[in-house]
């Protein structure tokens, strides 16, 4: 009896393509659950404590928050170093009043990366 | 830059797909070489250096997809969080990455090496690269029950290896086994394994079912949840097809057994790579525990399930957004995504107009129109009386042409975006794709039923790419959070991509069966009645 060689050759074809088409829906899977600022709330300036927190334990020092200031520019925020694994806290300190966002960009511990911004806006205190 | 690592998040997906694949080939083949092959006969040496020559194959294609998924990863990681190199190699992806492709690397040299001394020693590597995939699944980023979650993902992991993996090694070992009695010894010491490696998968799959789902409405509620339950009713259609296998086995003896077993087992192998990589798509959704807002209820559910009319005209072109791509910005600006959490090249996705809706229920609509027809045509094919039933194929010309006119309007030819954005968009691309593999299946098929071609490989054409066009239905885009248009629209895709895929390999066993098997005539009508429900279930597919 000789395999068939054909047979064999269509069954690795079909896992081929089907990975190629499959490959697509494949995303990351740490989701930003609660945040400080909260999505498009309203906080009293200047300092502001910022606290992320994921769904899964994510990689702190290989994630970033990064603050748009009204004017479109940015700063990087330091990640505190300490801290829960599911969680990312920092600090953003002399506010003045405006709207602002934090970008935050995290790490899972498959490699994964999950993007998102917080809209928020600073009053006087 | 967004363009770029949209490529590069595309193609660390699509390796993360092989690597599953082939962790289960390597695996499976160790335990089939270890466990089935070697005890079945100490004198079954043919067969073992086949496993080997597998194997080997299998360990180095590992290696391979692991290092380019690293590098990948590596390069999207370096851009978009401006890293340098140090700073990621001491990522956990990394070090399970290099664990698992340095496992895969020593399991090719031992099975390069053919000594049966190596045979057992090649279970140790083998169990780190189970180990390395536990490292990166959910059960390691999960903050409660870390511990136990991991064991029963190694065990769900390689239950699976030992199954489907090893499945494929008893295909590969059939053939080569010098008479039918010793193929039969071989199948009968591989059902037992079979059987121990189902009731695990099944009790771990329940396990992390119930860890990852959390309720019952999880089930029909969240996007995760959908594709468990597909998943799940894939994993019944494997069981009816492994019990099948079970009772040839145990039959009186002749050709036809053995030849039966081995086209059960092909399609047990197309339909377990589908799980496989449903498996692998889940893996990158987030647990339903862990959104327990914005679930879609049973009377949603019921309310957009409920039998209406079909939509037999559209609506104009003009009321489409011109530029969906703007859009989409626009949207982004506004901060009007749907997603608060999304993935570098993944900006979240913009809600449909009703002019978008309109036009893709209409899309649907008229594709039930003709895979009813193409259903029923074949049914009356088959009956001998109506000999010009047996072009039924040709009507699946007229779905490509609809699927490449209307499936993106906003790209050429009807919209203002040339061709060559379909090969920068996936979505695009994969549509097109799609439009080329229905004509492929048409034009083979009807050579096919009118006997303009008579060779099995060509036969094989129509069931392979309708399983694969079925797979791909569950590949629709997830967002990672609950939007309930999203889960309405999985809920509405997972049966028809169950069908189809029950189709193609119903159709496949009609063609590969022996004549003596009597489940032969029930695959026959099988697949034609799978196509009259996949009509169906389109004409009634609604998203408002």
């Amino acid at each position: 009896m000789r395999p068939s060689h054909g047979v064999l050759l269509v069954v690795c074809l079909f896992a081929v393509v089907a990975m190629f088409l499959m490959a697509r829906s494949a995303m990351a899977h740490a989701i930003l659950l609660e945040s400080s600022p909260s999505i498009n709330s309203t906080v009293a300036g200047p300092d502001i404590p910022i606290k992320l927190r994921f769904n899964v334990r994510i990689d702190a020092t290989r994630s970033r928050l990064t603050l748009v200031k009204p004017d479109a520019s940015t700063q990087s925020l330091a990640i505190t170093k300490e801290g829960p694994a599911d969680a990312l806290a920092s600090q953003a300190q002399g506010l003045p009043p405006g709207q602002y966002r934090i970008r935050w960009q995290v790490l899972a511990s498959d490699g994964h990366i999950t993007r998102g911004e917080i809209p928020f806006q600073v009053t006087q205190p | 830059m967004a363009r770029l690592l949209q490529i590069f998040s595309f193609l660390s997906v699509l390796l993360r797909g092989g690597t599953l694949s082939f962790e289960s080939l390597t695996i499976g083949g160790i335990v089939f070489l270890n466990f089935v092959a070697r005890s079945a006969n100490p004198q079954s040496e043919a067969i073992n250096q086949i496993c080997l020559r597998w194997i080997r194959r299998a360990a180095v294609a590992l290696a391979v997809t692991q290092l380019a998924y690293i590098l990948a990863s590596t390069l999207i990681l370096m851009q978009s969080a401006d890293m340098n190199l140090a700073d990621v190699s001491g990522a956990n992806f990394v070090l399970a990455g290099v664990l698992a492709a340095a496992s895969a690397l020593t399991i090719a040299a031992l099975a390069g090496a053919r000594s049966s001394k190596s045979y057992p020693i090649m279970l140790f590597p083998a169990f780190l690269i189970l180990l390395s995939s536990v490292m990166t699944s959910h059960a390691m980023a999960r903050l409660e029950y870390r511990f136990p979650l991991a064991v029963v993902t190694a065990l769900h992991q390689g239950a699976t290896a030992t199954w489907l993996g090893g499945l494929f090694y008893l295909l590969i070992a059939i053939p080569r086994c010098p008479d039918n009695r010793f193929a039969r010894q071989l199948v009968a010491r591989f059902s037992k394994f079979a059987l121990i490696s189902v009731a695990v998968l099944a009790a771990a799959g329940f396990t992390l079912g119930f860890a990852y789902l959390g309720s019952l409405d999880a089930i029909y509620g969240t996007s995760y949840g959908v594709m468990v339950a597909t998943k799940a009713v894939l994993f019944g259609t494997l069981l009816v097809l492994g019990a099948l296998n079970f009772q040839i086995a145990r039959s009186p003896s002749g050709g036809a057994v053995i030849a039966s077993l081995k086209r059960f087992g092909e399609a047990e192998i197309g339909i377990g790579i589908t799980v496989i990589l449903t498996a692998a798509s889940l893996t990158s959704l987030p647990p339903a525990v862990d959104l327990r807002t914005d679930r879609v209820s049973t009377r949603q559910i019921v309310a957009r399930l409920a039998p209406q009319l079909p939509r037999l005209a559209s609506p104009s072109i003009e009321d489409l957004p011109r530029d969906i791509y703007a859009a989409e910005v626009k949207a982004f600006d506004a901060g009007a995504l749907s997603s608060a959490s999304f993935v570098p090249g993944h900006a979240g996705t913009r809600p449909n107009t009703p002019a978008e809706k309109s036009w893709s229920e209409y899309n649907h609509h008229w594709a039930g129109l003709i895979v009813l027809s193409i259903g029923l045509l074949a049914f009356l094919a088959q009956t001998k009386h109506f000999p010009w039933a047996r072009n039924w194929p040709l009507l699946f010309l007229g779905l490509s042409l609809f699927l490449l006119l209307r499936s993106d309007p906003e790209t050429w030819p009807l919209g203002p975006n040339g061709f060559w954005i379909t090969l920068q968009d996936p979505e695009v691309l994969l549509h097109r794709i799609f439009s080329l593999l229905v004509i492929a299946l048409a034009i083979f098929e009807w050579r096919v039923q009118t006997g303009r071609v008579a060779t099995e490989r060509a036969r094989l054409i129509f069931p392979t790419l309708v399983a694969v066009a079925s797979a791909l239905l569950l590949t629709h885009s997830h967002s990672l959070g609950n939007i309930k248009e999203e889960v309405l629209a999985e809920l509405s895709h997972a049966p028809l991509a169950v069908l189809g895929i029950v189709a193609g390999w119903s159709r496949w066993l009609e063609l590969r069966l022996p004549s003596e098997n009597k489940v032969r005539d029930r695959m026959a009508r099988l697949w034609p009645t799978c196509l009259l429900l996949i009509g169906l279930l389109l004409l009634n597919y609604r998203e408002m």
